[in-house]
Formats: structure tokens, C-alpha cells, sequence
């Protein structure tokens, strides 16, 4: 029945639901690629604050259409964490530092841009290859998500401060998200317990080890760790 | 369906005996509790609290071991050990009696402040933390608590990689928690996509159990899990230290406190391996064996190969150390690559002699770098002399992990490569004989440079601590019994974890 | 009601429509901004005195310019004049002429006149004109691509890359509006337009800074009713740049479905209310941003490539 649905997509147009869900999904990959715009740090942490409410609101656009009820609790749970404490814990840790400006990455910005297509498009297809379907969602919004993971992943290499690596790690499990919405909308509350167990965590580990480094430091820049190596 | 059926039947607990049973639940509970509480203990408490329960917990592994060579034991819905657990629990058992004993002669050294205090009662909670996650690792029946466990371990190690708050060590911890992270953001991607394909044979109730996936065999959608293989190899294979993703291996290990290195090398890295091995188990159940064989096979001889060309120029002790454990990470892939049931049961032994062994080798580079002060193998000279009792161990130790007779790592690695020429990979398995001897060069010329050299004549002879040489020998005991003559009820625990690995059973 | 219009006439209205109101609609823009800013600003009927006015002037021409130079100006209205006949300007039913070129004749037909307004440039000697026109091909050639990717969007949702099918596309149902490869290849056209109607955050319309002058200083060397001429080609460019994003992508609605006059009126009405609406979007970004660095345009048209990419790689999977 809804692989039916699904199917009628390739051909004509998909449904307002279907089109609202893959658009939301894009929005979430293009603020993906805005964070990689982004010089500013606080603004930064903004623009994982928005990409993690897209993901919610997708998360209630999925749970009101298939009726699953459950995922109302994941939302108002990850909303509550994603958009409100991770934000928080950053900018606090923003708050005490000099320098808010992101360290100019190893590439250019236009060169990571392109860079970033080319790893999206790749995840894209790839996963479009592989046609792999949903019971909730179309398989546009599998491929958004990969690629949301597969840049977020470029973020994390070419940026050089701590804030900007671990919002990318954020914004990848805002991607891996994404996907378990696709694929495994109905999943059972052990795999939910997983999820928000990782950003829990996550944002624990994270405070502290920037805290650390900070402490260290004086800087926010990873540019200096570079004594480890061979 | 039939579905149905399969998930009502795997959902029935085996009886378990009573002692089973227990020691599930001790290995479940005691580490914790004991965790919880080393924050609000004396020192001298939570060092003796901390080995009893690593005695015990190594006893409840050892007493799984008969329960679990014949059937599985599962304790409620969630907690289930088979022969492939029990394999990993016996090497985790293991390293937290020897580390937690070693540990109290290495924190006896530094001085008695307030804040030194603070320190090792976090070193402790960590400690006991850390041993209880990933002595639960190998318990939990659902894919999904698997990854929750081994994502509690990337924590709480990070955290003690941490611990000494040296520049060193906070960029450790920060790559090692950063490439982890990702990693297992990658892994629970390959988690996701299991429930997927498990959830259209299974139904949408799923919950990623590990049997009924089995028991599903080929009816679990292909493609989507050929995609969990590679992301999941890839994924754990980033703790677990395989080529390319291991770069934070080294450093992590290089930086952190001497017991934790142990832990991690022996330990952590082998309960990433055994996330890999659950998948293989399910890859060959449903693709069957030749697509994860094929996609093992590259990683393994990658990181073998990356591994052995470290080792021959490695000026730094714990690194050497560290770049080892890549090469028998890949050695064990390449192991289950080959498949036959020979080579699997030597992947299992090789995890437990190769936990005692590198728990040993970091250890003895610990009592090195303590009496030299110093990690450059450069600066080591003369071990042999100075250290009557950790220079002779820790040279067994090295021969130990260049797979000379009679140690345990000699008959696991031969088991492998006898499995791989009985499944007629003989290319593979020669590349593999060759690139072992490449490191053992390596390993050997460091070895030489530091232990049997001449002795420079400011230091003293003598060893700095009892505590840092008993858990030493009692390592060196073990591989030689996992070498010589491994008891009868071992043997059958590995076979029939090697039948489970290669789905005969 | 009253006889239908013959449909040549509807033709020849919809290019009148676009040549007669293209200044009032820079002339409302130009008013929005400066109330935006506080001022009362020129009357929206300022640009048609000052075309009146430029066309009383006498016509010079640089000396060594060739007949070129001249003759650019009257190529490049008549290219803005023969756009109209392609695209949706009045009616939803296809005209004639409509079918005489396709979304990529069109636009070859806006950079020819582009082409020949920047060749009349360097013909002058004049550095200004010639950084400006030099400047308008390079970050032409950025945009460039991205409208190309616009257009595959358009194929690959209407199976033709016919302006009139992508607006009965749009308008055949609210499922085609929201889905992404449309939004993404609206968005991008518009990025797009900012850029070529030489708008901030890309150039700033009004200054008299010519450093970051890119479009308007091309025009620099001409004078007279030739320069009224390329005056009235630029506002003509804008106002079909607004119609293809209004009438073809953003809102196809309020277009004559038939040939009586009083519809065609309506339609004249809507026209003229969405050109000023998206003028005021316009206007207030206009006012909203800065001016970016010339470095940093190309960033700018990368985002706008990223969006155009993205619409395509959509609908490549289906369901976009």
C-alpha cells in the first residue's frame, strides 16, 4: 500500500504530504550547508538549533499522518534537548571565550561548497541506487539524509575549532535522525531510548572535554593540537 | 506468520541454571554499584573493592564457560550469552582482575594530596565504569542495547583518557571522542537499517534482537542489510581501530593512564570486534558468507598492512604498543574472513591471548616508562638489567604478541592460517604470514633497543612496585596455558562459538 | 459580452504591457526603497520623464567607436522585445509565437542582449565600462550554470522545457507547489534575478560608487535617446525576469483563460500587482543588507548553484 504510494512518485507529482516531507528535509540538509557558511559561532549553534526544530517538525508531520502516536513523545523529547540544551551548553560554552569567529577551514569556502555537493550528491545516489523504501516517508528523504550525514562529516574535517566539530557531530545525529524517520518510523522504543541515550551523552562528553580544552588552551581552536602524531 | 512463530520462540528463555544466572547478574550489577560509589570512598576501599570485584567478575565469566559451550543463557528479554559472549567476557573478566590489581601499584607512586585523592577516586569510578560497560556489551541480546553499551564505553573512556589533564592528553581524548563519535553515529545508521530490514520480516514491533534476525535468514531484504554490513564494519570498526579509521588509536592509547591503555587495547577494542562479529553473524545468515567475508578481508589486510609499516618505525613505546593492537585487530578480521571453522575458533582464542597479552605488554611498559620517565624508546636502555622481574615479562610479553610458541597468540594465529589455506585462501593467508613477520621486526628491533642494551648507570636497579609485576606474571601464566594445553572446556566453548560465528549452530 | 480580441493582438499587448510598464515598475521599486528609508523619494512616473527627457538629448559616441557601439542599444531592446512573445505574460494558454523558443531560447535571447551591451562597452575604452563589463561576464558565468540547472528542474517536472507547461504544471494542483524541486529551483531563479537585475547584496542599484558597480556602469559611455534606449532595455529586463519567476514558477494565477478583452484587462491588473510585489521583496532586501564584497559574490552564486543542484538531485530520485 504505501510502497504503492511511494511509487507513484516517480512519475508526475508526488503528494502535498510526500512534497512537504521532502521539503523539509531539504531544508534540513541546506542548513547543513549553511552551517558551513557560517563564520560566526554563536550563529552557528543557531542554525543547529533551527536544523534539529525541522527535524522535529518532521517527526510530528510523521506522527500525525501515519498516526503514530509514540513519535509525538520522541519529538517533544528530542525538541527538548536539540533545540533547547545542546544550544544551551554551547553558548554557555561560547560565552566565556574571546574569539567567536570560526578558524578559515582547510579549504576555501567555495572549494568546501563544492566539496559538499559532490559528497551530497554522492550519498544521494548511492542510496537512491540502492532503492531502498520506508513505510513513513519517501526514499528523497533517505537520500537527504545520508547526505545531511556525509556533510556533516566534511564540517567536522574542515573546520578547525571545537565548537564547530562538535555541532557538526551534532548536526550528523540530526542526519541519522532524519534516516531512522525514513526507514524506521515505527520503531520500537528501545531504538528512541538509543537515540536521545546518544545526544544525552553527547552533550555531556562534549561539554566536558571542551571545557578541558578551554581550560587548556585559552582558544577554542584545534589548530594547536597537532603534537600527536606517527 | 512464520514470523510470528520465530519471534514467540526465541522470546522463551532457556532454562538457565540458578549459577548461570548469577554470575550474569553480578557481571551486570557489581562493576556498576562499585562505580557509583568509589566517588565517596577512601582510596584504600576502592582499591581492594575494585580487585575483589575484578576477581569476581573474572570467576562469574569462568563460571559461564561450561553453561555456555553447550547452550545459550539468557536472563530475561534482553540479556542473552552465548559462546561467542562468554569468549569476550572471559577476556574482559580477565584484564579488570589484572589491571585493578596493577593499578594500586600505579597510583601507590604518586604523592598523597587532596588532589591526588580526587584524582583516583575519579580513576576508580572510571575504572569500574568502564569494566562494567563493556563486561555488558557482550550480554545484551538487542542490537540496539549493544550499541548503547559500547557508546557508554566511548564515554567513559574518553573521559579517563581525559583524566591526567595534560595537553596530550585532552587532544586524545578530544580525537578519540570526536572519531568515535562519528563512528558510532555511523553505527547506529547501521542499527536503523537493521531494524529496517529485520522489521519487514519481523514486523514493526522488532526490537533488534539478535536470534530472531538469525532465525530469518535469507527472507530479511538484501540490499538493506549488505548497507548495515559495510556501515556497521565501518562503523565499530572505527573502536575497534581497523584501517582507515583508526587514526585515533594511537593517540588515545599513547596518552592514557597505563591501566586504561590495557583496558582499551585488550578490552575495548575486542567488544568492537564483537559488535563486528554479531553483524557478520547476521550478514551470513542472510547474504551468506561471501559478501562479508570479501568486505572483511580488505579491511583486515589494510590495517595489517598500515599496522606493520608503523611498527617498524615507531619511536614511541605505548604507540608501538598501540599500532600492535591494529595489526591483531586486522588479523583477527583477516581470521574470520577465511570463514572455516578452524580459523574462527582461532579469531576466539586470539581475542583472549591477545587481551592477556597486550594487557601485559602495557602493563610492563608502564613499570618502563615509570623507571625511565620517558616513552621514547630511545630513552629506555638496558630493561633487562634495572628491572629483574617487568624486563624479562615484558619481553615474554612482546614475543608473546609475535606469536612465539608457547604462547596462546602462537596457536591462534596458526589456527588462522591453517583455516585460511583449508578454505583455500592461500593468497590471503601467506599475505597474512608475511605482514605478521613485517611487524614482529618491528616489534622485536624496539624490543632489543630497549631491553637488551646496556644499562646507563644513573639509574638504580630494582622494581618500583610487587603490584606492578603480579598481575604481569599471572598474564604470562595464562597465555602459557592458552598456549600449551588450553583446558577441555574452553576448547569447547571456542568450537562452539565458532560454529555459532560460522552459523552451524 | 463583447467579441474576443484576435489573438495576434494579445501577441503584440503582451510585449506593449512589458515595454510600457517596465519603468513604472522600477519607478514603484525605486519609491518603496526610499520610503524604507524614510524619504518621500522621485515619483513612480520619474524614470518615463527621464526617458522623455534623455530622448530630447543630443546622441554622442566615443571617439573610435565603431557603428557597433550604436547599434548595440537598438540590438538589445529588440531582444527585450522579442522575449515577451515567449513567455506567459498575459495569457495561460500558449500564443503563436510562444512556441518559437523554449525557457533556453530565451534566456540565450537575454545574454545576447547582454553580449552586445558589453561588447558596446569595451568599444568605448572608457575603464569603467569595460571593468563593468568585464565583471558582468565573469559573474554571469557563475550564474550561468545555475540557470541551466533551473531549467533541467523545469524538464524534468514538465517534460518540456516550455514556460506555458511549467505554469499549467504549477497550477494544475497545490502538490506541485510544495514540492521541493520547484521551491529550490524558484528560490535559485530569484537568487539569480537579484544578481542580473544588479540588486543587493550582489551591487547597489543607485550609488555612484563605481568600484562596486558591475551592470551599470556598461552603460556609462552612452548618451541620448541611445542611452534612454538601454535604460528602458533594463527595466524591460527586469520586469520579464520578475514575469518568468511570477507567472512561471512562484504564482501562475490571474492570467487570461480566454481571449475577451476584459479578461485580458485582469490579467494586465495582475501582472502589474505581482510585478510590484515581488519588487517590493525586492526592494526590501535591498534595504535589509549589505552590499557583499566582489569577492564574496562568487558565494552568492555558489548558494544559488547549491539550490539549483539540489532541486535537480530531488527530482532524480522521484518525489522531489
Amino acid at each position: 500500500m504505501h510502497a504503492a504510494q511511494v511509487g507513484a512518485v516517480a512519475d508526475g507529482a508526488p503528494s502535498v504530504f510526500t512534497g512537504g516531507a521532502n521539503l523539509v528535509a531539504v531544508i534540513v540538509l541546506l542548513l547543513e550547508f549553511g552551517m558551513f557558511r557560517q563564520a560566526l559561532l554563536r550563529d552557528q549553534v543557531r542554525l543547529y538549533a533551527a536544523q534539529s526544530s525541522a527535524v522535529c517538525a518532521l517527526t510530528v508531520i510523521v506522527a500525525a499522518a501515519r498516526h503514530l502516536p509514540e513519535l509525538y513523545l520522541l519529538a517533544a523529547l528530542s525538541a527538548a534537548l536539540k533545540v533547547i540544551a545542546v544550544p544551551v551548553v554551547l553558548r554557555r560554552v561560547l560565552r566565556g571565550t574571546q574569539n567567536e569567529i570560526a578558524g578559515s577551514g582547510a579549504l576555501s569556502l567555495a572549494s568546501t561548497v563544492l566539496l559538499a555537493i559532490a559528497v551530497a550528491a554522492f550519498g544521494f545516489f548511492a542510496v537512491g541506487r540502492l532503492g531502498i523504501q520506508g513505510p513513513a516517508l519517501p526514499k528523497t528523504a533517505l537520500g537527504v539524509a545520508i547526505a545531511v550525514v556525509l556533510v556533516a562529516f566534511v564540517l567536522m574535517i574542515v573546520r578547525r575549532d571545537v565548537v564547530s566539530q562538535s555541532v557538526g557531530f551534532f548536526s550528523l545525529e540530526n542526519g541519522v535522525s532524519l534516516a531512522a524517520l525514513v526507514v524506521a518510523a515505527q520503531m520500537p522504543l528501545i531504538l528512541a531510548v538509543a537515540f536521545l541515550f546518544d545526544l544525552l551523552v553527547a552533550v555531556v562528553v562534549f561539554g566536558v572535554l571542551i571545557r578541558f580544552h578551554h581550560g587548556r588552551a585559552e582558544s577554542l581552536s584545534t589548530a594547536e593540537l597537532t603534537s600527536l602524531r606517527g | 506468520m512464520i514470523v510470528g512463530g520465530m519471534a514467540s520462540a526465541a522470546s522463551t528463555p532457556s532454562t538457565a541454571s540458578t549459577a548461570a544466572a548469577t554470575a550474569i547478574l553480578f557481571l551486570l550489577v557489581a562493576p556498576l554499584i562499585i562505580g557509583l560509589v568509589a566517588l565517596r570512598l577512601p582510596i584504600g576501599t576502592c582499591q581492594a573493592l575494585t580487585t575483589a570485584t575484578g576477581a569476581l567478575s573474572f570467576a562469574a565469566a569462568i563460571t559461564l564457560v561450561p553453561a555456555a559451550a553447550e547452550r545459550d543463557v539468557t536472563v530475561g528479554h534482553y540479556v542473552r550469552a552465548d559462546a561467542i559472549s562468554v569468549v569476550f567476557l572471559l577476556a574482559t573478566g580477565f584484564l579488570y582482575l589484572t589491571v585493578a590489581a596493577y593499578s594500586i601499584g600505579y597510583l601507590r607512586q604518586d604523592a598523597r594530596t587532596p588532589e591526588f585523592t580526587r584524582y583516583a577516586r575519579r580513576f576508580y569510578a572510571g575504572l569500574n565504569l568502564f569494566a562494567w560497560a563493556m563486561l555488558a556489551a557482550p550480554l545484551m541480546s538487542s542490537l540496539a542495547l549493544l550499541w548503547i553499551a559500547i557508546e557508554v564505553t566511548t564515554v567513559i573512556s574518553a573521559l579517563l583518557v581525559a583524566i591526567e589533564d595534560t595537553d596530550g592528553a585532552v587532544e586524545a581524548a578530544w580525537k578519540y571522542v570526536l572519531i568515535a563519535s562519528a563512528g558510532l553515529g555511523i553505527a547506529l545508521l547501521a542499527t536503523v537499517f537493521t531494524y529496517a530490514a529485520g522489521a519487514r520480516v519481523l514486523g514493526p514491533s522488532y526490537d533488534l534482537a539478535i536470534t530472531p534476525l538469525l532465525r530469518a535468514g535469507a527472507h530479511v531484504p538484501h540490499t538493506a542489510t549488505r548497507l548495515t554490513f559495510v556501515l556497521a564494519v565501518l562503523g565499530y570498526g572505527t573502536k575497534a581501530g581497523l584501517f582507515p579509521v583508526h587514526t585515533w588509536l594511537p593517540d588515545a592509547h599513547s596518552e592514557a593512564p597505563t591501566p586504561v591503555s590495557a583496558l582499551l587495547s585488550g578490552s575495548l577494542l575486542a567488544v568492537s570486534f564483537y559488535a563486528i562479529l554479531r553483524y557478520y553473524q547476521v550478514g551470513t545468515a542472510v547474504l551468506g558468507p561471501r559478501f562479508p567475508q570479501a568486505v572483511l578481508l580488505v579491511f583486515g589486510v589494510s590495517s595489517l598492512l598500515l599496522a606493520a609499516l608503523y611498527l617498524l618505525d615507531q619511536g614511541d613505546l605505548k604507540r608501538l604498543l598501540a599500532y600492535s593492537s591494529v595489526e591483531h585487530i586486522g588479523i583477527m578480521t583477516i581470521g574470520v574472513s577465511f570463514g572455516a571453522p578452524v580459523a574462527l575458533a582461532g579469531v576466539l582464542l586470539h581475542v583472549l591471548a591477545h587481551a592477556a597479552a597486550k594487557g601485559n605488554a602495557f602493563m610492563g611498559a608502564g613499570v618502563l616508562v615509570r623507571k625511565y620517565g620517558s616513552k621514547q624508546v630511545s630513552a629506555i636502555r638496558g630493561g633487562l638489567d634495572l628491572l629483574p622481574w617487568s624486563g624479562p615479562l615484558l619481553l615474554m610479553a612482546v614475543l608473546a604478541l609475535a606469536a612465539m610458541p608457547p604462547f596462546g597468540i602462537f596457536r591462534s594465529e596458526f589456527e588462522i592460517v591453517a583455516g585460511g589455506f583449508a578454505s583455500s585462501r592461500n593468497a590471503a593467508a601467506a599475505v597474512l604470514v608475511i605482514l605478521v613477520t613485517v611487524a614482529f621486526l618491528g616489534l622485536s628491533a624496539a624490543a632489543n633497543r630497549m631491553l637488551l642494551t646496556r644499562a646507563p648507570a644513573t639509574l638504580p636497579r630494582g622494581e618500583p612496585s610487587t603490584w606492578m609485576v603480579i598481575p604481569v606474571v599471572a598474564g604470562i601464566v595464562a597465555l602459557v596455558v592458552l598456549g600449551v594445553d588450553p583446558p577441555g572446556h574452553l576448547v569447547a566453548l571456542l568450537s562452539r562459538g565458532a560454529a555459532e560465528l560460522g552459523g552451524l549452530a | 459580452m463583447s467579441a474576443a480580441l484576435p489573438i495576434p493582438a494579445i501577441q503584440v499587448l503582451q510585449v506593449l504591457t512589458v515595454a510600457c510598464a517596465s519603468p513604472g515598475v522600477s519607478g514603484s521599486i525605486a519609491k518603496v526603497e526610499a520610503r524604507l528609508q524614510g524619504r518621500r523619494g522621485p515619483r513612480i512616473r520619474q524614470p518615463y520623464f527621464d526617458l522623455a527627457k534623455l530622448c530630447r538629448k543630443e546622441a554622442l559616441a566615443p571617439e573610435g567607436a565603431s557603428w557597433f557601439f550604436l547599434a548595440a542599444p537598438l540590438v538589445a531592446v529588440t531582444c527585450y522585445l522579442t522575449v515577451p512573445l515567449l513567455i506567459p505574460v498575459l495569457t495561460s494558454y500558449p500564443l503563436p509565437l510562444g512556441y518559437m523558443g523554449d525557457i533556453l531560447g530565451g534566456g540565450f535571447i537575454l545574454s545576447l542582449a547582454s553580449f552586445v551591451v558589453a561588447v558596446a562597452a569595451l568599444e568605448t575604452g572608457s575603464p569603467y565600462a569595460q571593468m563593468g563589463s568585464s565583471r558582468a561576464k565573469t559573474f554571469g558565468a557563475i550564474t550561468e550554470p545555475v540557470v541551466l540547472f533551473v531549467v533541467f528542474t523545469v524538464a524534468l517536472v514538465t517534460g518540456t522545457d516550455l514556460p506555458y507547461a511549467l505554469a499549467a504544471t504549477v497550477r494544475s494542483s497545490a502538490s506541485q507547489i510544495i514540492r521541493p524541486a520547484h521551491l529550490l529551483a524558484a528560490a535559485a531563479l530569484f537568487m539569480v534575478i537579484l544578481s542580473e537585475t544588479g540588486r543587493i547584496p550582489v551591487e547597489t542599484h543607485t550609488g555612484t560608487n563605481e568600484f562596486g558597480m558591475i551592470e551599470e556602469a556598461r552603460l556609462f559611455e552612452h548618451s541620448g535617446p541611445y542611452f534612454a534606449l538601454l535604460k528602458l532595455g533594463s527595466a524591460m529586463k527586469q520586469l520579464i525576469l520578475f514575469i518568468i519567476l511570477g507567472n512561471v514558477f512562484i504564482a501562475p494565477w490571474g492570467l487570461a483563460a480566454t481571449t475577451r478583452p476584459a479578461d485580458v484587462a485582469l490579467a494586465i491588473v495582475a501582472l502589474l500587482a505581482k510585478a510590484a510585489g515581488i519588487g517590493i521583496v525586492v526592494a526590501v532586501i535591498d534595504n535589509s543588507f549589505a552590499k557583499l564584497r566582489l569577492f564574496k559574490i562568487t558565494e552568492f552564486a555558489a548558494g544559488a548553484f547549491l539550490l539549483a543542484v539540489l532541486g535537480v538531485f530531488t527530482l532524480y530520485l522521484g518525489g522531489g
